[in-house]
């Protein structure tokens, strides 16, 4: 369903965000990307929703590459929950949930906020799913708390049947028990949707709990890749040291040694 | 001891403040001397600053004589009484109906006394004309009034016409919504032109093209400021807050409705601040843009002036000034509420 190409991201400022990544994701497939901060998650999430081009190398979406022409038309295949929300603020949770389906609407529909009956329908069934009562329909989503509004996030990612689904830190800044009633929510969303889901996540023990299949990336390199068993206290242990050795600019250039031996627990 | 050590790594630097000021500072201060001295003697700041300690001088007893003190009264003595009411010879009026007068008005009959000489007895006699006048006692302030409303709504519709053209130059001059770099610039420079031009010139020449009244000062009003309201809409959407955009882009929404969707609730609320702010502009300056016959208040205002209709002018001028008072408490209280 998805594959990335030996991708190379590259920013202006010189920063190297992503090297080298391939990867295959098969439909259905709930993976996790663990990873430090910094390490490249949201910018290889970005990859797919087109938000973000790779510099060198290239991404597919259900067998199509991601081009500028084609970016349009596959990008109403892909829902994402952002890491930072992004809801639009002072507006009600309704038009946000709403707003997650307005590809398929008319402009004149849009500008006049008259959305067809089925898709309102759609929203309220959403919204329970997620937990939402009715009350909160008419607030505006700046007058709910942060678990509230991921959910109204959520929600919006499901407007569109997509047919994948990119979930960016939906737990971060959550409390234990929300983060995992959220990631139930999007295992179960998943599962009757049928939906590809990559998931970013800073909780090993969440990703070994939710997810089909793991991934690590550091660096932006991809350093790990298994199933939840394969995936022990050890590994994660080294993941995240690296990363603390990163901070303190000493393995700024070459993969550590640590790194490789990561990669071969992975073989 | 050891984070003693630590913290004091820099204990050999030497340190020094320096004064506040320098040479340059002192040169600047000079040039600006300078230059307040050259402009203030080309604008006769000393003329104004003698005359007006003259004319204070006069009021007080000190001085004989003020030219500006007697202009001042002068003005004042023609100002007073303010005109309220408004006299009509009826024999000008066509198809006057003695039995159906307008509302609030009588007739009255006016003696006036001519004295001239007469030849034959070589004194001077007082000829008697009598005309019939027709009078309605708040005639003339109801005429301002009328003229007034007239100016508001030149102020409104100038204020439409300014959020019309103002969107659309707006979504183009944003540089995250151009659909491409030259449509940018030329909006860009659209909005730079409408403000450089000023009310009163565009006014001018509207008149030529549209003839005396409000057509002319509306279009100025709105013109102009367009060019400001354009400015203010375009920097907004771009200081947008840009996680919601991209939440709408990433799904393939389109500009426009990311737009409708993922900025205009933002922005809203500035919008409508920027907006009542024009509104209120335009209000004080649509009261002078008649000036050069563009309609409302101005225009009436530049005609008793011109036939030196003093009292006609304080009317006029009281009423502008309570306008623009109560507009600025409705409008401050209209704010504050939807901030
Ligand atoms: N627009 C940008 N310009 C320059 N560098 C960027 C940009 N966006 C991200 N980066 C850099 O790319 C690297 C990867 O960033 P990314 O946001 O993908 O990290 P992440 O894994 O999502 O981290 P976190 O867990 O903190 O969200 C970081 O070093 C970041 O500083
Ligand atoms: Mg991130």
């Amino acid at each position: 369903m998805l594959r990335f190409d030996s991708v190379y991201k590259r920013f202006p400022d010189g920063t190297e965000a992503l090297r080298n990544i391939s990867l295959h994701v098969p439909k259905g497939q709930f993976c996790v990307v663990l990873g430090p901060s910094g390490a490249g998650k949201s910018t290889l999430l970005r990859m797919l929703n087109g938000l973000s081009q790779p510099t060198e190398g290239s991404v597919y979406l259900a067998g199509e590459l991601i081009s500028e022409q084609s970016v349009q038309r596959l990008r109403r295949k892909v829902a994402t929950v952002h890491q930072q929300f992004n809801l639009t603020p002072r507006m009600s949770v309704a038009l946000n949930v709403l707003s997650g389906a307005l590809p398929q609407v008319t402009h004149l529909r849009a500008g006049l906020c008259l959305f067809p009956s089925s898709l309102r329908e759609k929203a309220c069934h959403l919204l329970d799913e997620v937990g939402l009562t009715p009350e909160h329909v008419s607030r505006r989503v700046s007058e709910l708390s942060g678990g509230q509004q991921q959910r109204v996030g959520i929600a919006r990612a499901f407007m569109m049947d997509p047919a994948v689904l990119l979930a960016d830190e939906p737990v971060a800044s959550l409390d234990p028990r929300i983060s995992r009633g959220i990631l139930e929510l999007l295992h179960r969303q998943s599962r009757n949707h049928d939906t590809t889901v990559l998931c970013s996540l800073h909780q090993p023990e969440l990703a070994r709990e939710f997810g089909d299949r793991i991934i690590a990336v550091n660096h932006g390199r991809l350093v790990f890749d298994g199933t939840p068993e394969q995936l022990t206290d050890k590994v994660c242990e080294e993941l995240y040291h690296g990363a603390l050795n990163r901070e303190h600019g000493m393995s700024e250039t070459a993969p550590s040694a640590s790194e490789s031996e990561l990669e071969l627990a992975a073989a | 001891m050891n984070t003693m050590k630590n913290l004091s790594v820099n204990r050999d630097a030497t340190w020094h403040l320096d004064q506040p000021y320098n040479a340059r500072h002192l040169l600047i201060a000079i040039f600006f001397f300078v230059l307040l001295a050259v402009t203030g003697s080309r604008m006769e700041v000393p003329r104004m600053l003698q005359e007006t300690a003259q004319g204070l001088g006069y009021a007080v007893g000190l001085y004989e004589e003020s030219s500006v003190a007697t202009g001042v009264k002068r003005i004042a003595e023609s100002i007073w009484p303010l005109r309220i009411s408004e006299e009509i010879e009826v024999s000008r009026i066509e198809n006057f109906d003695r039995n159906n007068l307008p509302w609030l008005s009588h007739l009255e009959i006016i003696e006036s006394r001519t004295p001239h000489l007469n030849t034959e007895t070589l004194k001077l006699e007082d000829t008697v004309e009598s005309k019939e006048m027709l009078v309605k006692p708040v005639g003339y302030l109801a005429h301002v009034l009328f003229k007034m409303m007239e100016t508001l709504e030149m102020a409104l519709w100038g204020t439409i016409l300014a959020v019309l053209l103002s969107i659309p130059l707006a979504c183009f001059a944003a540089a995250n919504y151009a659909p491409n770099r030259f449509i940018y610039n030329l909006a860009r420079s659209t909005i730079s032109l409408f403000r450089a031009i000023p009310e009163l010139v565009s006014a001018l020449f509207l008149v030529l093209a549209f003839g005396f009244g409000p057509i002319a000062g509306f279009l100025a009003l709105g013109i102009h400021s367009a060019g400001f309201l354009g400015k203010f809409y375009a920097e907004d959407i771009e200081n947008a807050d840009r996680g919601p955009q991209e939440a709408l882009q990433s799904i393939g929404a389109g500009k426009i409705k990311t737009l409708w969707y993922g900025v205009l609730p933002q922005v809203l609320p500035q919008y409508i601040a920027y907006t009542l702010y024009i509104l209120d502009r335009n209000i004080r300056m649509a009261t002078v843009i008649g000036i050069v016959g563009a309609g409302g208040i101005g225009l009436e205002l530049k005609g008793r002036f011109d036939m030196f209709n003093f009292d006609h002018v304080g009317t006029i001028l009281v009423i502008i000034f309570l306008t623009v008072i109560i507009l600025d408490q409705f409008s401050a209280r209209l704010r504050s509420r939807l901030m």
